[in-house]
């Protein structure tokens, strides 16, 4: 029976083409924007290198800190982190790393703009980053303030061309580093692991940011397997109830949770501070009804093409329709016409979708991302472009099986 | 002619309904976005207040963190900025050179409110050194900028302020020598007066796609002992030509003279572009998929159209025979079309304005709305004709005898 439709099908296409291809257009196009931003969003949450524990990983990036008339919101100083959220029970590893900032440096009377990252030797067992030179630097390097440096790939582009970089110096910051390692460039869009250069962490221009509670820093926890997050975190309160705050007077509370990076996110697009709750189903929640609320129009469009061109093909509904066929039978074939409609049009998206997201790789818009229709995309899209087909075809398909069928046969509508 | 055309329009409801929805949601999709651009078109018309040109920034982290400092810690960061304030002079690149809290497309704001018959009124405060007027070329126009003679007064704050901010709180009244209310310290003692000494014409620091604000600035002098924060944003106006050469060599300077501290250095007119690319990007990336929403309703209407065409073969083919001009069938289909997109547009109206009505979206004055509603009622019907064109054509063009043969 499916066959048989789809043969109709493909013969109704065949016929009107200008109405196959404006709605191949229309449908194409949706899914095209839809395919775009989902593959941008997978980027930036998806588990990828150097990532790869991210269903294990918590990080420690926003903190605040409480009085009777003050609020001080900031990312957690290293004192918060390196007191109290050390060996947390349920947590394998714990990293410290600086803020990302930005830093310069001056070859031949050029400027190189980097992103640098002060961070300690667990950031790299934690964060499993793609060496294409050396290794990281070790937690002997840390201790020891070594001044060395591991640089990504353009970084290394930028300094030495296209050479090896690995024992070779360069300056950023004012400060002079030997190279150790060089990496494979991290997207900008994954905040946790991203840089440019990365140096140990007593490397910094002073070390005042041993006494400070709050500004500057990110923690990364890696929970054991079957670690509980919430119990963790419980924890980490709990220790910071205790902790001692410098002016007890104005300040009465400290609080830093432990949390993905899209509860992270999430908690900054709903401006959410302290909800045990996470608001990420929210967000999906938002996101989707976005994609519906953009698909309103195409569907209204491909509603409009579609109830005329079922209205040119009254006659054969007719003859169907006289010799008995049921409402279900007419309603089904007519959305699997659309089905087939849309799912061509959800191919030539994928391969429209993939041209637009490699412009945008190599406009350098998004530093360093690389934008793909992977697998994970591919089925959103299709799934996308189902509930498309789904919406445009069921009203017109609904109009053609109210069509009367004698009325129909002397090729009288309304 | 109108009449007829509603009966015609309203016998076919259920069809031209559908074609009226999406004109609707067509008018909808265009309105967001010109109502938007209009919005950023009449903020970037205003003046900003300061010029950029050739002006560098360097940011000055003292790596000591956000910490409250120490009257110590103070004493030796201003002893340090010192230093900087004559290294930078040193060099004949320069043309003046000036510190401040803030700086013209960098987010960072200080604000404080001044509550004024029974109003809580806003404002931006920015405290900088003596040449910062002259770095951004500010325009005073009442009063004075900051000088030595205010060296003297110990327990008044000099400040200048916008005209705006002027207006606001003394009204027509002059606002040199007026003291701007404050509140009483947290423990209790009262913060210096802040005296009105010279207005600027305006000072819009966050650039030319923000909403124009109250603002003022206070006097920082790098001799005097302050208990606050010291201003970390220095701004260096160079001779126009200098090339980043002379930046390497402010680099390595500064990193001479304070070895503990991180510098940053930027170009104000690379912030505005960043700024400008961060405004009105999103912006463009509306405006393309709203185009080519169009295109694909174009097409669409058209197709329906000449379908709607097609079918009434019957109907227009009897009118022409009863001795309707070519030119009237025509005016019939695009007048059709045109009460559709009346009534779809009327609603779409009705709709977009209950954002500001509502206050769903804050910040977008009235007169945007206006221009952006009759702009986008404009392309749509524009839209809606060209859609019409060829079907109407094509009806007019249909042979009365063909037509009254299906009968």
């Amino acid at each position: 029976m499916i066959l048989h439709y789809l043969k109709i099908a493909l013969k109704v296409l065949a016929r009107r083409k200008f109405f196959t291809a404006v709605s191949l257009f229309g449908i194409a196009f949706t899914l095209v924007v839809l395919t775009v931003a989902t593959a941008i969003i997978d980027h930036a949450f998806a588990p990828m290198a150097p990532e790869v524990h991210q269903d294990r990983t918590l990080i420690v990036a926003r903190a605040m800190m409480r009085g009777g008339h003050a609020m001080w919101r900031s990312d957690p100083g290293y004192l918060l982190l390196d007191r109290y959220a050390r060996n947390l029970p349920g947590v394998e590893r714990f990293s410290i790393s600086s803020s990302p900032r930005t830093a310069y440096s001056y070859i031949q009377g050029n400027r190189i703009q980097s992103v640098l990252r002060r961070a300690d030797a667990d950031f790299w067992r934690i964060l499993q980053f793609d060496f294409r030179e050396g290794a990281p630097f070790t937690s002997d390097d840390v201790t020891q303030a070594r001044f060395v440096a591991v640089v990504n790939e353009s970084t290394r582009a930028k300094f030495f061309g296209s050479s090896r970089a690995v024992g070779r110096e360069i300056e950023v910051d004012g400060q002079r580093f030997r190279v150790v390692g060089v990496v494979v460039d991290v997207s900008r869009l994954r905040p946790v692991p991203f840089a440019d250069v990365w140096v140990p962490l007593t490397t910094a221009k002073s070390d005042s940011y041993k006494s400070q509670l709050l500004g500057g820093f990110m923690g990364m926890a890696l929970m054991a397997d079957g670690a509980s997050p919430v119990a963790i975190n419980q924890e980490l309160a709990s220790r910071l109830r205790r902790a001692e705050l410098p002016d007890p007077k104005l300040w009465k509370q400290l609080y830093a949770p432990l949390e993905t990076t899209l509860e992270l996110y999430s908690r900054q697009v709903f401006g959410v501070d302290e909800d045990a709750e996470s608001p990420a189903g929210r967000l999906w929640a938002l996101m989707l009804g976005a994609a519906l609320l953009f698909m309103l129009l195409p569907a209204v469009n491909l509603v409009n093409l579609n109830v005329s061109r079922i209205l040119e093909r009254t006659s054969e509904i007719g003859v169907r329709k006289s010799f008995g066929a049921p409402v279900r039978a007419l309603v089904a074939q007519f959305l699997v016409e659309n089905l087939v409609l849309t799912l061509a049009g959800a191919a030539l998206a994928f391969v429209l979708a993939q041209i637009v997201l490699s412009g945008i790789t190599a406009s350098g818009l998004l530093p360093y991302a690389q934008l793909h229709v992977n697998y994970r995309v591919f089925l959103a899209g299709l799934a996308l472009a189902g509930v498309f087909g789904f919406l445009s075809g069921v009203y017109p398909a609904w109009r053609m099986s109210r069509l009367n069928p004698v009325q129909a046969l002397k090729g009288a509508v309304r | 002619m109108i009449r007829h055309c509603l009966r015609l329009v309203w016998n076919r409801k259920r069809t031209n309904l559908l074609v009226t929805l999406e004109i609707f949601f067509s008018f909808l999709v265009v309105a967001a976005v010109v109502v938007t651009a209009s919005h950023y078109v009449g903020l970037y018309r205003q003046p900003l207040g300061f010029t950029i040109d050739d002006v560098w920034i360097v940011r000055i982290d003292t790596n000591t963190g956000d910490l409250e400092p120490t009257p110590a810690l103070n004493a030796a960061t201003i002893e340090q900025m010192r230093l900087l304030d004559a290294a930078v002079r040193e060099f004949p690149e320069v043309i003046a050179a000036a510190r401040g809290f803030a700086a013209p497309y960098v987010d960072s704001q200080w604000i404080n409110e001044v509550e004024h018959s029974g109003r809580h009124i806003p404002y931006n405060v920015n405290m900088v050194t003596d040449d910062y007027h002259r770095v951004f070329g500010l325009r005073v126009t009442r009063g004075r900028w900051f000088s030595a003679e205010d060296d003297a007064a110990a327990t008044i704050e000099p400040t200048v302020i916008n005209e705006r901010f002027a207006a606001e709180v003394f009204g027509t009244d002059n606002a040199i020598g007026k003291v701007i209310p404050q509140d009483a310290r947290r423990d209790g003692t009262r913060p210096p007066e802040r005296r009105v000494v010279g207005v600027i014409e305006e000072f819009r620091q966050l650039g030319d796609f923000t909403t124009p604000g109250n603002y003022a600035f206070l006097r920082h002098r790098p001799s005097a002992a302050p208990d606050g924060q010291v201003p970390t944003a220095m701004l260096i106006k160079v001779r126009p030509g200098t090339t980043t050469a002379f930046e390497e060599r402010l680099a390595r300077r500064f990193h001479d003279v304070a070895r503990g501290w991180s510098f940053e250095f930027q170009r104000l007119d690379e912030l505005r572009a960043a700024s400008h690319r961060d405004t009105l990007g999103p912006l463009v990336a509306e405006g393309v998929i709203a185009a080519f929403l169009l295109l694909m309703v174009a097409l669409g209407l058209t197709g329906v159209m000449w379908q709607t065409v097609t079918q009434r073969t019957r109907e227009i083919g009897l009118r022409r025979a009863n001795g309707a001009a070519a030119r009237r069938v025509k005016t019939q289909i695009l007048l059709e079309l045109t009460l559709m997109a009346s009534v779809a547009i009327g609603l779409g109206v009705l709709v977009v304005v209950q954002v500001p009505l509502l206050e769903i979206v804050g910040g977008i004055p009235g007169r945007a709305y206006v221009t952006g509603l009759v702009i986008s009622a404009a392309a749509i019907y524009l839209l809606t004709m060209a859609c019409g064109w060829y079907p109407s054509r094509m009806a007019a063009r249909i042979p009365p005898a063909e037509a009254l043969r299906y009968e």
